[in-house]
């Protein structure tokens, strides 16, 4: 394929899945400028691109408090008592129904990592700490980021306390966690 | 219920990417060194399990309708399993069920995988955009939004082991990397055969603590096929069938802060204790001669042997220490290489690591024979922090 024919190919599929030109340019130029032979390997661009709208059906509350008003809920079992935070609609252990409960928003490191290396997605925000945290009144432990400012102080045990952010999305990270005192 | 026997094996080349094959070319290659392994011609198939994991890794969603079309399989039954990692080891556990019940006599197993054909276009690399595409099988309500990895959730099991018992240390870890790449030099079909030293793997860069590069296993394209039949049915195939004489499966709480403590996989400890008991070990570090486990990471090849009872739970890190597991050792595991060394092509890994065992008990693995071999053992696991894992243990006659 000579460089204009090339370049126009390139223009047309950047455009067909949403990337910038250059970089499809990048990606292609070097396999579809050279020479070749029919049985070489032909790669195009391609994308897999779904746009929806999610309800949070059941737990929509928890989304609803930390969104419009900071405040981190939980649920708690009617039949055995069991305190869920991600919360549940219905329990797991005993299938009696649920009832929201506010929760302090304080809580313990049970165990973390550190991500270096991440999805595209979130590449560019590395290094960020990842941890389960149970939080005080819950049995059952919540996946969170913690923010801190020496990344390697991150310990099991660690106490953590909620903080919202100040724009918020009505995502589970519209939440994370700091060191608490 | 019936015996059931592996009559029948094929694995492709595993490789970072195969640009002049598609997953279902990659599965065709496969099914056809399984048919000739075996004797056997595509009529004598009875039904096909299909081990796809990711959809958008085949770029393709219900990808095994179109492996069974281009396998020319109509309009024999056909099911596709996918449990994550383990995607491989489940796909074998329900041909097993198929022929065990006695529903069909004769089932192909196929395990394909593609991977690198997702890119990143910023960086010009796979693995930020395969990672992203793993991270849609994460809980999407409440986990995939942090930014987790699926290195991440073993990092966080393995950190939680490290703190109850000291151990996996980053130097266990790394020893278990030098074991399987070096393992990984004797086999033909692995994707990462390097001579690599402790230090090499120490002074990789970081990708979610404590596992460095060396330690994460890689993503890979390739294709893993098998033939079951049952005691009767072997008897139409030429070679000495391997004979699945235990099986155990697991699915344990997915959001692991609903368990009871991280620092173990449960599923994991059940699959085994099931496996075990099914084939009558009592005691597996005595009893079982080679093992295949999942060492998506180090760290997580070092809780295995908790997890598969060759120690008490915490003292993993001493078989690495002991060399009990090398090559040479009592209880060689990882000798293909495993996913770190011979590599992760998702659908097909625990395929190839049940086919690497019978090649083993057959006496046909070449330069890597595992001396006299009669029982082995495969564990597959899959899901964040291994919610899946399936056992298996193999025996000849």
């Amino acid at each position: 394929m000579d460089k204009q024919t090339f370049l126009t190919w390139a223009g047309r599929n950047a455009r067909r899945i949403g990337v910038k030109k250059d970089l499809v340019v990048q990606a292609f130029e070097k396999a579809m400028t050279s020479q070749a032979g029919p049985d070489a390997p032909f790669e195009v661009p391609d994308t897999m691109h779904i746009n929806m709208r999610y309800s949070y059906g059941g737990q929509s509350r928890f989304f609803r408090e930390i969104f419009e008003n900071k405040r981190l809920m939980g649920t708690r079992c009617s039949a055995c008592s069991k305190v869920f935070c991600p919360p549940r609609t219905n329990c797991p252990h005993c299938y009696g129904r649920t009832e929201w409960v506010e929760l302090r928003g304080t809580g313990k490191i049970l165990s973390y990592t550190t991500v270096y290396f991440a999805t595209s997605s979130y590449i560019k925000q590395v290094p960020y700490i990842v941890a389960y945290i149970k939080l005080d009144g819950a049995d059952t432990a919540i996946l969170s980021n913690v923010e801190m400012k020496d990344i390697g102080k991150a310990r099991v045990g660690m106490e953590v306390k909620v903080v919202f952010r100040n724009q918020r999305d009505g995502r589970i990270t519209d939440i994370y966690f700091r060191e608490n005192g | 219920m019936k015996r059931v026997g592996i009559v029948g094996v094929g694995t492709t080349q595993f490789r970072s990417r195969w640009t002049e094959k598609t997953y279902f070319e990659l599965a065709f290659d496969a099914v056809k060194m399984a048919l000739e392994d075996a004797g056997a011609a595509k009529e004598q198939i009875d039904c096909v399990v299909y081990g796809i994991y990711n959809d958008f890794f085949e770029r393709q969603f219900q990808p095994d309708l179109f492996v069974h079309d281009y396998l020319g399989m109509a309009p024999k039954p056909g099911i596709r399993v996918s449990t994550g990692g383990a995607t491989g080891g489940s796909a074998l556990s329900a041909g097993f069920a198929q022929v065990a019940s006695g529903l069909y006599d004769v089932c192909l197993v196929v395990g394909v995988e593609k991977s690198a054909d997702c890119l990143d276009y910023e960086s010009g690399k796979s693995s930020p955009e395969v990672l992203k595409a793993i991270s849609y099988t994460a809980d999407m309500t409440y986990e995939q939004p942090t930014g987790r990895t699926a290195a991440g959730s073993f990092a966080l099991t393995t950190i939680a082991h490290l703190e109850k018992y000291g151990n996996p240390t980053e130097l266990q870890m790394a020893k278990v990397s030098v074991k399987n790449h070096t393992n990984a030099l004797l086999n033909p079909v692995s994707q990462s055969p390097i001579a690599l030293t402790v230090d090499d793997v120490m002074k990789s860069p970081m990708i979610a603590y404590p596992f460095k590069r060396y330690d994460n296993c890689l993503y890979s394209e390739g294709s893993a096929v098998l033939i079951l039949a049952s005691e009767d049915a072997a008897k139409r195939f030429r070679k000495q069938p391997v004979w699945i004489q235990g099986i155990g499966a697991a699915l344990d709480w997915a959001i692991i802060g609903n368990r009871k403590d991280l620092y173990s996989f449960e599923s994991s400890r059940i699959a085994a204790k099931k496996a075990y008991t099914m084939a009558g070990i009592q005691h597996p570090l005595e009893e079982i001669d080679l093992a295949e486990l999942h060492d998506a990471f180090t760290g997580t090849e070092l809780i295995a042997y908790e997890d598969c009872f060759f120690c008490e739970e915490g003292q993993g890190g001493r078989l690495i220490d002991d060399g009990i597991v090398e090559a040479s050792g009592k209880l060689p595991v990882n000798v293909s290489g495993g996913l770190i060394g011979c590599g992760h092509a998702v659908g097909a890994t625990g395929i190839m690591q049940t086919n690497e065992i019978v090649l083993h008990l057959r006496g046909e693995a070449g330069k890597r024979q595992v001396a006299g071999a009669r029982t082995g053992l495969v564990q597959s696991i899959g899901g964040p922090g291994a919610a899946w894992t399936v056992c298996l243990v193999l025996e000849r006659e």
